[in-house]
């Protein structure tokens, strides 16, 4: 187990490396110029010329990424091209509030798919499935940034039940104000996960009804209900590990529309403005971040799946 | 298993509780979440102290430091927390921090008398010593400054020199009547703060701004809200609000429905929005001029080379209408005026009697044909997203498809939009959808339209106004100086080298809970030139 852990983070380097290439390539092809995004009519042309020397923009692309690994390899992860803050203190600071609201989003959606998939599934093509999966199909099809609009005028505007906006009221900061603050957004998340989640769960549970060890259970006399709760979810919780693995990397990455709906300032949106001004280091900062957190989550869901699932750590 | 499992979801819920807690400290109280709410409906017009006032905005400040702002937010934040020396206003002058500016006889020094008794917000007296270092770092080229360009004049650097605490002396090194324009521009910064900064850009202290302006810098949430306090020793008197908060809302549509919920108070609304949003009885709807110019650009250097020939550019000019596209950009004749001059109505010297071609759909097939430009094929080039430079796209491609000419519309992001707009390489469009602030001094139009400029996105090149521009520049007489200026803008219009389409308006939607917006005065950009003199009805 130890060697496959530590294989496992080795090979992440090279994979690391790998994505801040393609990252780089991306933003430097991308049309645009980080300078022109600041650039006013009425600036001089030799002040343009003069910040984009002093911000190292003049160099060739290459050699801009090699400037910017070593920075990286030290541990300076360099400033916003347009704020001229270090990258590594933004995200650091934005962290709590996309962590936070991910993490509930994704538990919330968890806690209402098992339920939900497992009737569903048991239930194939009776009214209970085709209800779940009507909504799971709605879920899927709305835009979530129209659905969020909507629940704002609905809750918000209508009945005043929560403010539209925003993480806090101005100038207050209790955790009691934030949740309340939270409510929307992380509602709108958990159906974007739900619905991939529900479906599938469903076809997992409606694959494992058939097998061997679910006959037998009906032979000795279970009833369903017990079947489906004791024996068939457990099999069908062990794939949630690997989308919960999945879903380490979006825990940094945000939710770019939702923030940005419900100025929740998450990294999702601080993501918006750089890729927006073409800030490659922010965009590269970001997206090291969440890729390190995708492996390590994957990681962490092969180790987790080793150790519910006996069968998987013996065939290694 | 099942320990595994409900070990996995108590971790879940144990990130949740914990990041939420992380961010603020739990003093737990029943907070209501609209600020200042709106049933507070009292109708008293004296000025009253107090209150907080919510300000929308679309972004996270940049820089709250004057001598980097370009972005709209960071400028109108920096207008409440900053004072100016000056202000102008339709020609006119308001003193702010400066007591007087006067030119001497030669026009070649001018003297800045600072208010007496000045402090800022920490308390320390704001001199002379101040807006020579200002000036200073702007001319530092270490110092990322924008404006530097602006204090060089004919190659050589204006000189600021202190003369005593309250009064500064800048030498020019030849005459501008520019000038004036250029340190309308400036705002001083905290020598005592920055003096030891290398790079005053990237320096932490940005974060906690020490200004001179009516309100002082409170608190800043990342990507949430900044909040400024009364600043009582104001040298304009004790502003009446307690404080303003700039609220940061990307999403155009959720900060509409915030307004209307009481969580911001006042914020730009776009045309389309505007009747809506006046429509629930709770908002004041100030529209006035932005000093900005909505224009369609002919590209003289496209491969095609269609649009090099003068002719070609009236046969377009001919084939729209200005109040249809104002219409259809704009809504309402309310929210744009027609415009015929590149220089807009804030500027000296405007004058919106010049030739102008538009609206004779014959005329413009008959030019068309004898010029060889019938059926031919132009592009267009537009920010997707800009609602009013779409229809406006849409409506060009229209009309001129009524008098034979094809347009295609190519819609790019706004990054890339911009970077090719402004490439003076760019051959492959023929229009474009542009607009401009150039401020009240018509020099600054000198970039836009001289032979060979970076900003000439036309690539119009006429000795006649590249000599007009130069003599404008320096000429001292103010009656002969709007001469030039008026055959300028006649010269520029009967050229056809730009089609003005309106002086825009800004949509500013205020809380009518609010009073003193005219005392405050409507600014383009920055909203209000002084908030001290808001307060709560």
């Amino acid at each position: 187990m130890r060697r496959l852990i530590v294989r496992r983070l080795l090979q992440t380097v090279p994979m690391l490396f790998f994505v801040s290439i393609v990252c780089f390539i991306l933003v430097k092809a991308a049309p645009g110029d980080p300078v022109r995004s600041f650039v006013t009519p009425n600036m001089h042309a030799a002040d343009i010329e003069r910040i984009r020397h002093n911000l190292g923009l003049d160099k060739p692309a290459y050699i801009q990424y090699f400037i910017w690994l070593k920075e990286c390899l030290t541990g300076n992860f360099g400033y916003s091209l347009i704020n001229h803050q270090p990258v590594l203190g933004q995200i650091l600071d934005r962290l709590p509030a996309t962590a936070g609201l991910m993490a509930s989003a994704i538990a919330l959606a968890v806690i209402l798919a098992i339920p939900l998939g497992l009737l569903a599934g048991a239930n194939r093509s009776r009214w209970v499935d085709k209800l779940v999966n009507m909504i799971a199909y709605i879920g899927i099809s709305l835009p979530l940034f129209w659905l969020a609009i909507l629940m704002v005028y609905f809750f918000s505007i209508k009945m005043h039940w929560l403010p539209s906006m925003g993480m806090r009221t101005i100038g207050t900061s209790s955790a009691l104000d934030i949740i309340r603050h939270g409510i929307l957004p992380c509602s709108v998340l958990a159906i974007g996960f739900l619905t991939v989640y529900v479906r599938y769960i469903r076809s997992s549970t409606i694959s494992q009804l058939k097998e061997d060890y679910v006959q037998i259970q009906y032979a000795f006399g279970s009833n369903k209900r017990t079947i489906l709760f004791r024996h068939v979810m457990k099999h069908v919780l062990l794939p949630i590990i690997t989308l919960l693995g999945m879903s380490m990397g979006d825990l940094v990455a945000g939710a770019i529309v939702t923030e940005t709906v419900f100025s929740w300032p998450g990294i999702g949106s601080l993501g918006m403005t750089a890729v927006r001004g073409m800030d490659y280091p922010v965009i590269m900062g970001i997206t090291l971040f969440s890729s390190v957190l995708l492996i390590l989550g994957n990681l962490l869901a092969d180790i987790l799946y080793g150790i519910v699932d006996p069968r998987i750590k013996s065939t290694r | 298993m099942r320990k595994y499992l409900s070990g996995v979801i108590i971790l879940a819920l144990l990130t949740m509780i914990v990041s939420a807690c992380g961010s603020g400290d739990s003093s737990s109280s029943s907070s209501s979440n609209t600020g200042t709410s709106s049933d507070t409906t009292q109708t008293t017009d004296q000025p009253k102290d107090g209150g907080n006032l919510i300000i929308g905005v679309a972004a996270d400040p940049v820089i709250l430091n004057p001598n980097y702002a370009g972005d709209r937010v960071s400028l109108t934040i920096d207008q409440a927390l900053y004072a100016p020396l000056f202000q102008v206003n339709n020609g006119k002058k308001t003193f702010y921090l400066a007591d007087s500016l006067e030119p001497s006889a030669d026009k070649l020094t001018y003297t800045l008398k600072l208010k007496s008794g000045l402090t800022w917000h920490d308390g320390e007296k704001l001199t002379a010593d101040d807006v020579v270092f200002t000036i200073d770092k702007i001319l530092d080229e270490k110092q990322n400054s924008m404006l530097r360009g602006n204090f060089i004049i004919g190659g050589k650097p204006i000189q600021a020199v202190k003369v005593d605490d309250t009064t500064v002396e800048f030498k020019l090194p030849q005459v501008s009547p520019a000038f004036e324009a250029t340190l309308v521009q400036v705002t001083p910064i905290p020598k005592h703060i920055f003096e030891n900064e290398a790079d005053i850009e990237k320096s932490p202290k940005n974060n906690t701004p020490v200004g001179s302006g009516p309100f002082k810098f409170k608190e800043y949430k990342t990507g949430e809200y900044v909040t400024l306090d009364r600043f009582d020793n104001y040298f304009g008197g004790k502003p009446h609000l307690d404080s303003i908060t700039y609220r940061i809302s990307k999403d155009a549509n959720a900060s509409n429905l915030a307004l209307q919920n009481g969580e911001i108070n006042m914020k730009y609304v776009d045309p389309q929005d505007a009747a809506t949003i006046e429509s629930t009885g709770n908002f004041e709807m100030k529209n006035y001029s932005e000093g900005r110019l909505s224009y369609l650009i002919f590209n003289e250097n496209s491969d095609t080379g269609l649009l090099a020939k003068k002719e070609v550019r009236e046969a377009l000019s001919y084939a729209l209408n200005r109040e249809e596209l104002i219409q259809v950009a704009y809504t309402s004749p309310d929210y744009a005026d027609p415009a015929k001059s590149f220089v807009t109505p804030d500027g000296l010297y405007h004058d919106n009697n010049v030739t102008t071609y538009d609206n004779d759909v014959n005329k413009a097939k008959e030019l068309l044909q004898a010029n060889g430009a019938t059926g031919k094929k132009l592009r267009i080039i537009v920010s997707g997203g800009n609602k009013a430079q779409e229809a406006i796209a849409l409506y060009v491609q229209q009309k001129l498809k009524d008098v034979g000419v094809e347009v295609e519309i190519q819609s790019m992001d706004a990054s890339a939009y911009s970077t090719k707009f402004t490439d003076p390489k760019a051959t492959d469009y023929e229009l474009a959808v542009g607009g401009y602030i150039m401020g009240f001094d018509p020099d600054a139009y000198s970039i836009l339209y001289t032979s060979g400029s970076d900003s000439n996105y036309t690539h119009y090149s006429d000795k006649e106004v590249d000599q007009l521009f130069t003599q404008g520049a320096s000429e001292a007489d103010d009656a002969k100086r709007g001469e030039i200026y008026k055959k300028l803008q006649e010269k520029i219009a009967s050229d056809a080298v730009i089609y003005p389409i309106a002086y825009t308006k800004t949509i500013v939607a205020v809380d009518k809970k609010f009073g003193g917006l005219d005392e405050a005065v409507l600014k383009p950009v920055v909203i209000f030139e002084d908030p001290s003199k808001l307060y709560l009805k």
